[in-house]
């Protein structure tokens, strides 16, 4: 239904999306997820145009929207959106946002429109608010206000951007529940949001971006349970992680440490651990010998599990840990953490624990 | 409730002002007498701008500070208020005003002789053939007579002489003459009864009727009589100008009607009499309303603010629309083009910006002054009002317009059905405001010969010789107007709040279930 080739968007500065490719059908409720500036927006947002793609091909319904000779407009009635921040339209009631586009775009009658649109605010639970000013409605209301308006265009594909960022938790609730509502119905979709739980609730596919693109593309529950890919991990386990290159000794490991520590709430005891685990790792077993390059230090803190997993790469012919010089090394090691396990490789050598 | 509250407060505020300002009329201390020339050396003299008597005065007393003023009355009403200590005036209007002014006086040394008042005639062939005939015709009746009749009905003291033929009477089978003057140049040219008289607009009439010429009186500011000329807006200008030679460099003069002195007005030493304050009261409003049915001029002269007010804000406000939606798709031709318009117009003071267009724009135009104010100020309310919907349309937060396009609007629809009517709310208590600044600004247009409100004001000052009363009643009036248009403004302000509309008219047309 809609075929993205090698979409591009460059700004001046930055490049949120440097080659997208993405195949969306029909039925498809898709969750994009990723960290914050990876252009998941921007990619809704190319799918109707409010921006311009640099690059690249979109096609909806087989027809190539960045030709110019194509009518955008006709194409976005056939795409809708729902924003962040609503956009209902001020100087209208609840009904009226409703009924407007219907009379101005699709040409129904007043009536029609009128009828519609009060059975669509039913479907959101408002009809007692139809006659209501946006600025007299919560953000939730407001926010179902402009699905209910989405839908009145009766569109293929819906996209949401953040519906729920804007809210307060309290509101969050009632307007995920008529996501889901629809999503139940079987609507195409395209949901941008960062609450990792909704989206696996749902969605049936997720697109993870990271690196200007899509950088896994799955089911929701692969994506969840068993993503692929290293950063898919990262993120669904909202890992926090820390790489060092200790390449260049004059760097100040110790005060970079206690920084990545102190960023990410560890809590005292854990933060200790993993000193000591830098220490006994890098600087006692692996830096005095001679002949070892190429070593990284990653450290990935999980909040919900409390634990912290240290992988150490290193090149190299591989270290002899079962010799007596590093029997007090491991036994601190072993003293804090659990799952140790040494792997040499043709490559690089990994050394991997778990704190 | 509170509204009309308001209303009562500010009008008793400006009655009281207006009384005290009369009051103030009455001098404090007795003025320093002067009796000879050579005692004003080091004083404060006043003349009236450009006039031969500022030219003489200063000729005179190179040591004196002079002051410059643009007519007698306010020369008079600052020799009161004791900012001057004499002014230099022709001894013929100083007559007139001592007439009216017991307070008045003139030394008995004359300034200078041969002040000589006559017709100026723009320098073009039909100019100079326009010249030569009035030049004859003055000629003529000096000889037989009729010009000391003349001099007798305006230099004399019957007043219910001093008429003249309606000049709309005047048959014309040889064309019609516009005649520029000033109308507030006692005995020359000023207005009674509503009409244009004078010993000048005598003449001139008299001329007329015997030559076969119809005659329209166009009255102006003296200082715009002489572009007026020069651009040959109008055929010919009489009342109180004097020949000077800078002057006869750019006009032609005719023969001269009249020939007197110059003098050194001052005030008497046993001055006003004071007056009870409801007295004095009762005779400026006498003499201001009642009197020769002067009222009818400040009708005009509202009649005519109102006119260009409404007429220049209507296009004025299509006009500023018209060019935002030229520049709205961010077009650098039209950006830079409207751009240099509104720099130009909002730069230029709107004086200049209405004399450019009077005397150099529309010069070969045969288009009233009136059109050509109209047309100044709607340039500089269209560029007001391209202003306004800029700022306007930029409060309107960029999601709404997104929002539409999602929908599926295009840009044309989107602007009208969506960013308009919510820019409209955020510039309309603006728009009521720049109404109210077009009102008070189209006081200048007397500068064009359209006579306005402020333009009667200073018609009829010229004529009661009092500062306050007709100024204070020319802003009562501007005033009320201004009340009437602002309620008329918010009216609709009300009307296209959609806030404020009931459920029946927003659901109009639509069969409710529920």
């Amino acid at each position: 239904m809609i075929e993205i080739r090698h979409l591009k968007k460059a700004y001046a500065e930055v490049t949120p999306l440097k080659d997208v490719n993405a195949d969306i059908r029909d039925g498809d409720v898709i969750a994009v997820i990723g960290p914050s500036g990876t252009g998941k927006s921007t990619l809704l947002r190319c799918i109707n145009l409010l921006e311009q793609p640099s690059g690249g091909s979109i096609r909806i319904d087989g027809e190539e929207i960045l030709d110019p000779s194509c009518d955008i407009h006709r194409i976005r009635q056939k795409v809708g959106m729902v924003f962040q921040s609503f956009n209902l339209f001020q100087h209208l009631t609840a009904i009226e946002n409703i009924m407007m586009p219907q009379m101005d775009l699709l040409g129904v009658s007043r009536q029609e429109a009128y009828d519609r649109g009060i059975a669509l605010l039913r479907k959101v639970g408002l009809v007692k608010q139809a006659l209501r000013y946006p600025d007299e409605m919560s953000g939730g209301q407001k926010q179902r206000v402009a699905i209910a308006r989405t839908l009145a265009m009766d569109p293929e594909v819906i996209l949401f951007d953040e519906p729920t960022s804007a809210l307060d938790p309290a509101m969050i609730g009632e307007v995920e529940a008529v996501i889901r509502t629809l999503a139940g119905e079987g609507k195409t979709m395209l949901i941008v949001t960062h609450e990792l739980r909704f989206a696996r609730s749902v969605s049936n596919r997720v697109f993870y971006m990271d690196e200007g693109g899509i950088y896994e593309d799955g089911p929701t529950e692969k994506i969840f349970t068993a993503p692929e890919r290293e950063r898919t991990r990262q993120f669904i386990r909202n890992l926090k992680v820390l790489e060092l290159e200790i390449d260049d000794p004059n760097s100040d490991f110790p005060s970079l440490l206690t920084q990545y520590c102190s960023k990410n709430l560890l809590s005292a005891r854990m933060a200790s651990h993993l000193q000591i685990a830098f220490e006994e790792l890098v600087q006692q077993i692996l830096l005095p010998q001679s002949g070892k390059t190429g070593i990284r230090f990653t450290a990935e803190y999980s909040e919900q599990e409390e634990s912290t997993r240290i992988i150490v790469k290193y090149k190299g012919s591989p270290v002899d840990l079962a010799s007596a010089a590093y029997e007090l090394p491991l036994t601190l090691l072993k003293g804090i953490s659990s799952g140790m396990r040494h792997e040499a490789g043709i490559e690089e050598n990994v050394i991997s624990l778990t704190i | 409730m509170s509204k009309k509250k308001k209303a009562l407060i500010l009008a008793g505020i400006l009655v009281v002002a207006l009384a005290l300002l009369c009051g103030c009329q009455a001098r404090e201390d007795a003025p320093h007498t002067y009796t000879t020339l050579s005692e004003l050396e080091n004083k404060r003299i006043g003349a009236t701008t450009g006039s031969v008597q500022a030219q003489q005065a200063e000729e005179r007393f190179p040591n004196a500070k002079i002051f410059f003023f643009s007519t007698s009355v306010d020369m008079l009403n600052a020799l009161r208020a004791n900012r001057i200590d004499a002014y230099a005036d022709a001894e013929i209007m100083a007559r007139y005003m001592m007439g009216e002014n017991p307070d008045l006086t003139y030394l008995e040394e004359k300034l200078a002789d041969g002040m000589k008042v006559a017709g100026i005639f723009p320098k073009t062939e039909e100019g100079r053939k326009l010249c030569a005939e009035y030049s004859a015709f003055i000629r003529e009746i000096k000889a037989s007579g009729e010009y000391e009749e003349i001099e007798a009905i305006w230099l004399g003291s019957d007043e219910s002489r001093r008429t003249v033929p309606d000049p709309d009477s005047l048959e014309g089978p040889n064309g019609t003459l516009r005649l520029a003057a000033d109308l507030t140049m006692i005995p020359f040219a000023y207005m009674k009864d509503g009409k244009p008289v004078g010993m000048d607009i005598d003449t001139v009439i008299r001329f007329c009727s015997k030559n076969g010429y119809a005659l329209e009186v166009v009255s102006m500011d003296f200082g715009a009589i002489l572009p007026a000329i020069t651009t040959s807006k109008c055929d010919l200008a009489a009342g109180g100008i004097a020949y000077t030679e800078e002057r006869a460099e750019s006009v032609l003069f005719s023969e001269p009607t009249f020939e007197g002195g110059s003098v050194v007005a001052v005030l008497k030493a046993d001055g006003l009499s004071a007056t009870g304050f409801w007295e004095s009261f009762r005779t400026s409003f006498e003499k201001t309303f009642i009197r020769e049915g002067r009222w009818k001029l400040f009708v005009r002269g509202i009649g005519n603010t109102v006119l260009i007010t409404l007429l220049a804000s209507l296009f004025g406000t299509v006009l500023g629309f018209l060019a935002y939606l030229l520049c709205r798709k961010g077009s650098p031709v039209a950006n830079k083009l409207t751009g240099a318009c509104i720099w130009l117009v909002q730069g230029m003071p709107t004086v200049v910006l209405l004399m450019v267009l009077y005397y150099v724009v529309f010069k070969r135009l045969d288009i009233s002054a009136l059109v050509v104010a109209v047309i100044g100020f709607t340039l500089t309310f269209g560029a007001a009002m391209y202003g306004m919907l800029r700022s306007g349309v930029e409060a309107v937060e960029r999601g709404q317009t997104e929002a539409a396009y999602a929908l599926g609007y295009t840009d044309r629809r989107t602007f009208f059905r969506i960013i308009l009517p919510q820019a409209a709310f955020h510039f309309l208590p603006e728009y009521r405001g720049q109404i109210t600044a077009l009102l008070k600004a189209t006081a200048v247009v007397g500068y064009i010969t359209v006579l306005d409100l402020t333009r009667m004001g200073d018609i009829v000052r010229s004529r009661t010789y009092e500062a306050f009363f007709p100024l204070l009643a020319v802003t009562v009036f501007y005033f009320a107007v201004a009340a009437v248009l602002t309620w008329f403004i918010k009216r609709i302000t009300v009307y296209v709040d959609p806030h404020n509309r009931k459920p029946e008219q927003i659901l109009k047309g639509v069969q409710t279930h529920d």
